[in-house]
């Protein structure tokens, strides 16, 4: 027990260590592009052409399957950056902290994409770009939060102690978020200000939930595969001077 | 050479609170630019006694903000650049109690100042005789949370740009600002405003020995 364990513990290291994960890598990424795209574009096909159309918002509802995988995604991803801070702070595991630091730039971008398709999707159904709703202000919140991360690590010249910086601040973000998404509940209930509310939407039918599942499903491949490019790019820019960066790229070039 | 815990808790305070009183800018300055941002409002949106007064929790709480993130970089800087900190960290044993020093110092020259200064802006922005209560006593574990965070930005930006400890410790600061408000406004529409300050004690009994750890490990960043 204990020495199959300890097998898997220094497998699950190799794995990491930069040269291996960068041979690895490039093995699973063509399928985790074409995994994501056939998820993605099943998922759109039939969440735009085949699905029903709602009776109360038409078809504007679309919008909904852009806009819940990327919410879901915008708030898995930060947890997701919390556990590379943690394995990074606790173990000094370098390829942690990149991972973090690749993580932050797809997580704020679907975090801006949630904003943008929301402000979208309000407009006709709300009447209104941007209401003081407990989701839309804990999600803006959020999107501070990564920027703050993002503009820690850039002003840290040495990546390694970047990585660790963005690291004790992504373990901070993790435990804060719930506090403040339940505050600016309260927040909300105290003022009670909009009358509408995202959670109201009738329990959907299967043929509506189901194109969102698999664009969901989507979501998740198209970020393992973006992880995966920028985590390589990161790997190669950090490792620039090492012998095996050079022999990789030769076999790369042939 | 067995030096206990609160010596030095003892040493570094009276040390830290010489220097500070010995400058006088450090506590004078927040106490100022608090009063300074109570002022613009009525200025800005113009002298109605019950339009103020609604505004009044907010109005206090972002000024408190503010100016207890005005005086974070001075937490560590000054030990940092003169070499008192690798000091510490080479003699004091749990570095802990530096961080947590520190931070005690940082709420003495800037939370303290701002909750007398708090008293003033109430009476100046007509916020009723009942309310001036919760305000302190919100007022009191808000800016001590704020202090713990300005520590670990000011840490984690040490030897960079001011701006930058700020937008790391605002979007952080968001419940303590949230809770602060709804505590006074509460009070001022006759709800019980006690739920909201046992959240604030709660995030700062939390907070003393989460934050002021990552602070540790923050500040040994810059030791390696």
């Amino acid at each position: 027990m204990n020495k199959s364990w300890n097998k898997l513990k220094r497998w699950f290291i190799e794995m990491g260590s930069p040269p291996l994960f960068y041979r690895w890598s490039s093995k699973i990424i063509p399928w985790l592009g074409l995994f994501a795209l056939i998820f993605l574009s099943l998922g759109f096909y039939w969440g735009i052409f085949v699905a029903p159309m709602d009776y109360k918002q038409g078809d504007v509802y679309r919008i909904i399957y852009i806009h819940v995988p990327s919410a879901i995604l915008s708030e898995s991803i930060f947890i997701f950056m919390a556990i590379c801070g943690f394995i990074n702070v606790i173990w000094r595991a370098k390829i942690s902290g990149m991972m973090l630091k690749s993580a932050a730039s797809i997580g704020i971008s679907f975090t801006l994409l949630v904003l943008v398709t929301g402000s979208v999707w309000g407009k006709p159904t709300w009447g209104t770009w941007w209401v003081w709703d407990a989701r839309l202000t804990s999600t803006l919140i959020l999107f501070f939060i990564y920027a703050a991360l993002i503009g820690l690590h850039s002003t840290i010249e040495d990546k390694t102690r970047a990585d660790r910086a963005v690291s004790i601040l992504a373990i901070v973000g993790v435990a804060i978020i719930p506090v403040i998404k339940k505050s600016v509940d309260w927040w909300q209930t105290l003022h009670q200000p909009s009358t509408f509310t995202i959670t109201s939407s009738p329990s959907m039918s299967p043929d509506m939930y189901l194109p969102l599942l698999v664009c969901l499903i989507g979501f998740y491949l198209f970020f393992a595969y973006m992880l995966t490019l920028n985590l390589r790019n990161e790997v190669i820019e950090r490792e620039s001077s090492k012998n095996w960066v050079k022999q990789a790229i030769d076999l790369e070039s042939k | 050479m067995n030096t206990s815990i609160y010596s030095w808790l003892s040493i570094i305070l009276r040390r830290d609170l010489l220097i500070a009183f010995r400058k006088s800018s450090t506590y004078i300055t927040p106490l100022i630019f608090f009063l300074i941002v109570i002022t613009f409002f009525p200025l800005a949106l113009g002298p109605q006694e019950s339009l103020l007064s609604s505004l009044a929790p907010g109005v206090i709480w972002i000024a408190a903000l503010l100016a207890s993130l005005l005086a974070i970089e001075t937490i560590f800087s000054e030990d940092f650049r003169d070499g008192t900190l690798d000091d510490f960290f080479v003699s004091l044993e749990p570095s802990f109690i530096l961080v947590f020093t520190k931070v005690l110092i940082h709420w003495l020259i800037t939370g303290l100042p701002i909750l007398l200064a708090s008293l003033i802006a109430g009476i100046i922005l007509y916020l009723p005789v009942d309310s001036f209560m919760p305000m302190v006593l919100s007022l009191i574990l808000g800016t001590s949370f704020m202090s713990l965070l300005g520590a670990l930005g000011a840490a984690l930006s040490l030897g960079r740009s001011a701006i930058l400890s700020a937008i790391i410790v605002l979007p952080f600061s968001i419940p303590t600002l949230l809770m602060g408000t709804s505590v006074i406004s509460s009070s001022l529409s006759n709800q019980d405003f006690t739920g909201f300050l046992m959240i604030m004690g709660a995030m700062l009994a939390i907070g003393i020995p989460v934050l002021c750890l990552l602070t540790v490990e923050a500040l040994l960043l810059n030791y390696e």
